[in-house]
């Protein structure tokens, strides 16, 4: 296997405060890999130190198999979450210079990113001036800025912050055109949603530490506690029969529904069939664990509700 | 080297297709072209003819009819065109001078000798309109022809004047009342005024310089203009190359594209980059003012007093000291987020470059002092004042000259290895701004 990171015991420091603390991390090449995190867990930092913005402190690293990406910054496209552009410029021709500067030539640059601009609704953007784009325009812009050069590595930074859902479906359409053409694609954010949609591999970040590495299909089988969410008919009815079912753990009554835990190994099919024969549904379903659920349980060990209701709020993005 | 020359590219067709870069270029001959044509116009130009009447009290009886002979306009011409080759004008200035149009019409009324002087202030009072229009008020001291028994000196002359007469009338009354007070003295005592003014008078010529080329009579002056000269053009390229490296790289880091570019090339290049495009400005700059420097001496028939190497080494120089201002100014650049903040930093900067383009004409007129010689190899002052010394008129010799650029290379080599670490620090650094001593840490430390 190729790998198109390999960091191996990175760490690095600003002022004496660890960013990032011994992070491991192998991507192949052709990988899709969300790194997640709340906010100031590293995650930029990291993906700096693969760009080679920054140095680690200690550790190695390797990017597309050299030792720097600066050896290898033509065949990267990055998109940083701090992205700008030169206002007074031609979109057309800030994006030629960028990819100039990745190595293509003009005329490749100019059919690359007329061909992207088209695909993100920005038909006719090429004359313009940065300045004169709106926020989201200018954000898919930088977005095209980032693959004009036809990466082999796609590195996406909070690449959806701030954008209309429009924007967003057709920028993740993109990006799983450059991963069909082969691309890699490191992808960071603190949706835990879009990681979870996008992602073949989920990395996640706390504190500087890598806290989780698993592929997403695996994820759910792994941290799936089988879990069943029953909203009664009968709103007042009561569960306690439930609770003598086999298999059944514990019920957690709420206003509107339930939450029934299942003991490991029960079949949840079994299980369904034997809650409904006792109480009339209005719906019942598994509860699929999200991710936010798996980083919070990771991460807030010994931790009160109240913080952990707010890192939930936090990575369900309802900040953004 | 690639993404080098194309960051230097993009630096200098945006700096030099803006607005404000093609202004400032063409400004600067612009106003020189003013100064050089305007100001003998406007010194020597004609002002409206003041017409009017001069009262003189004159208890001696020997002044007023000199004094009126001395303001006919013949004899106001006649002192114009004498003091102006005097002060060393030379004729085209000695011409402006002696233009008639604005030669003042100054009627010369006798009072009596014991007119009463208040009654006269009032006279210059009288409503416009009255003619002729009382301009001054002349009372002559009763000693002022003839000395008092016993006094070493001679009495003078009051002088009262109305709130229209101009300042050139006043010296043109002034003057010609020195001349008939003195004419008076002189005949009084028995003596040709005549002979002796002309005995007092010395119009000094217009040295000729001998070269290897010949004689040359005209230029003396330009040519000694020339260490000011080159300083104000080095001033004027370095600082227009050292702001644009700093709000650009401002510019860069707020509007947060430099990350974008940091993915693309590395701190290095980009800085490289960027000192290298504003070089190529700087260049061209230079280059334009050289060049319309040079057709000027060749219209006016003084290009053979220059010494054409001068022009390579204002370039030589002019690029030792962009590269030390200019990677100082860069760095300023790089280490804070807008341009206000920066206003601390740059103040040691412009003290920098503001005392060695004050001393250059200073240098140019001592070129061959132990200070002057001091100065050409302590940067970075020493670009300016080797620069001042070569277009004096005792051009240093060429070893001097040599070591001098060897200094100025490895200083301009300090000055792109601190600015270098200070760029790849501080690029992504946001927030408070440093301060210089920071900034050196920041330099050792990276």
């Amino acid at each position: 296997m190729t790998l198109a990171v390999d960091i191996r015991s990175v760490s690095k420091s600003f002022n004496g405060t660890r960013a990032i603390d011994g992070l491991d991390l192998s991507i192949p090449e052709g990988a899709t890999y969300g790194l997640i995190g709340p906010s100031g867990a590293g995650k930029t930092t990291a993906i700096r130190m693969i760009m080679s913005i920054l140095f680690p402190d200690s550790g190695t690293l390797s990017v597309l198999g050299q030792e720097s990406a600066l050896a290898a910054k033509d065949r990267i496209g990055y998109l940083p979450e701090e992205r700008g552009s030169y206002r007074k410029m031609r979109v057309g021709e800030f994006l030629t210079y960028i990819g100039r500067l990745k190595g293509r030539t003009r005329s490749q640059c100019e059919a690359r990113a007329q061909r992207l601009l088209r695909r993100l609704g920005l038909d006719d953007v090429m004359q313009k001036k940065c300045e004169d784009l709106s926020k989201g325009m200018l954000q898919r812009v930088q977005f095209v800025a980032a693959l004009v050069n036809q990466p082999d590595l796609i590195i996406l930074d909070e690449p959806f912050s701030g954008l209309d859902p429009l924007s967003v479906r057709l920028m993740k359409e993109v990006i799983e055109d450059e991963h069909g053409r082969g691309a890699t694609i490191i992808f960071s954010t603190h949706v835990m949603a879009h990681a979870e949609e996008l992602c073949q591999q989920i990395v996640m970040i706390d504190k500087g530490r890598k806290v989780l590495d698993e592929a997403t299909a695996g994820l759910r089988r792994q941290y799936d506690p089988r879990r069943i969410l029953l909203a009664p008919l009968d709103p007042g009815a009561s569960l306690d029969a439930l609770k003598k079912l086999p298999g059944v753990q514990d019920v957690t009554t709420g206003p509107d529904e339930a939450l029934i835990m299942l003991a490991a190994g029960t079949d949840p099919a079994t299980a369904i069939r034997g809650i409904v024969e006792r109480v009339a549904p209005a719906r019942i379903e598994l509860a699929r664990i999200r991710l936010e659920d798996i980083f919070i349980r990771l991460v807030s060990e010994g931790v009160s509700e109240e913080s952990r209701q707010q890192l939930r709020t936090h990575l369900q993005g309802l900040s953004t | 080297m690639r993404n080098i020359l194309l960051v230097a590219l993009r630096e200098f067709t945006n700096t030099a297709r803006s607005k404000g870069f093609i202004f400032g270029l063409l400004l600067m001959p612009l106003l020189a072209l003013i100064a050089s044509v305007m100001i003998p116009r406007i010194q020597h130009s004609v002002s409206p003819q003041v017409r009017g009447a001069v009262a003189v009290i004159d208890p001696s009886g020997r002044v007023t009819t000199d004094l009126a002979a001395a303001l006919t306009p013949s004899a106001i011409l006649a002192r114009r065109q004498a003091s102006a080759r005097a002060a060393g004008a030379n004729d085209q200035v000695a011409r402006y001078a002696a233009n008639a149009s604005d030669v003042p019409q100054l009627e010369v009324i006798g009072r009596s000798a014991d007119a009463d002087v208040q009654a006269q202030k009032d006279w210059l009072l009288s409503p416009k309109g009255t003619s002729p229009e009382p301009l001054a008020v002349v009372v002559i001291a009763a000693d002022a022809v003839t000395r008092r028994p016993g006094a070493a000196d001679y009495g003078t002359y009051d002088l009262f004047v109305s709130p229209h007469l101009n300042a050139a009338t006043e010296g043109t009354l002034r003057d010609a009342l020195r001349q008939a007070v003195i004419g008076a003295r002189l005949k009084t005592n028995g003596e040709d005024a005549a002979m002796i003014d002309a005995a007092l008078r010395l119009t000094p010529p217009e040295p000729a310089m001998i070269d290897p080329k010949g004689e040359h009579k005209s230029g003396r002056g330009v040519m000694r203009a020339l260490p000011f000269i080159c300083g104000i053009l080095l001033l004027i390229a370095v600082m227009t190359g050292g702001q644009v490296l700093m709000t650009s790289t401002v510019e860069e880091k707020s509007s947060r594209v430099v990350e974008v570019l940091l993915a693309a090339v590395s701190p290095v290049e980009l800085m490289a980059g960027k000192l290298l495009g504003q070089l190529g400005i700087g260049v061209l700059m230079v280059g334009v003012y050289l060049g319309i420097s040079v057709v000027a001496l060749v219209q006016f028939s003084l290009f053979s007093l220059l010494n054409p190497v001068l022009l390579l080494y204002v370039l030589v120089f002019y690029v030792i000291a962009y590269l030390v201002y200019g990677s100082l100014m860069l760095a300023v650049g790089a280490a804070v987020n807008q341009l206000a903040d920066a206003q601390s930093l740059m103040g040691p900067i412009m003290i920098l470059l503001m005392v060695p383009y004050v001393l250059t004409p200073v240098i140019g007129n001592a070129p061959n002092s132990h200070m002057s010689v001091a100065l050409s190899f302590i940067p970075p002052i020493n670009s300016f004042a080797m620069l001042a010394r070569i277009a004096s008129d005792t051009p240093p010799p060429l070893w001097q000259v040599l070591a001098t650029i060897v200094v100025g290379l490895a200083s301009a080599a300090v000055a792109v290895w601190f600015a270098a670490k200070i760029f790849r620090i501080s690029l992504l650094m946001h927030g408070k701004p440093p301060s210089i001593t920071t900034l050196i840490r920041w330099a050792r430390e990276a």
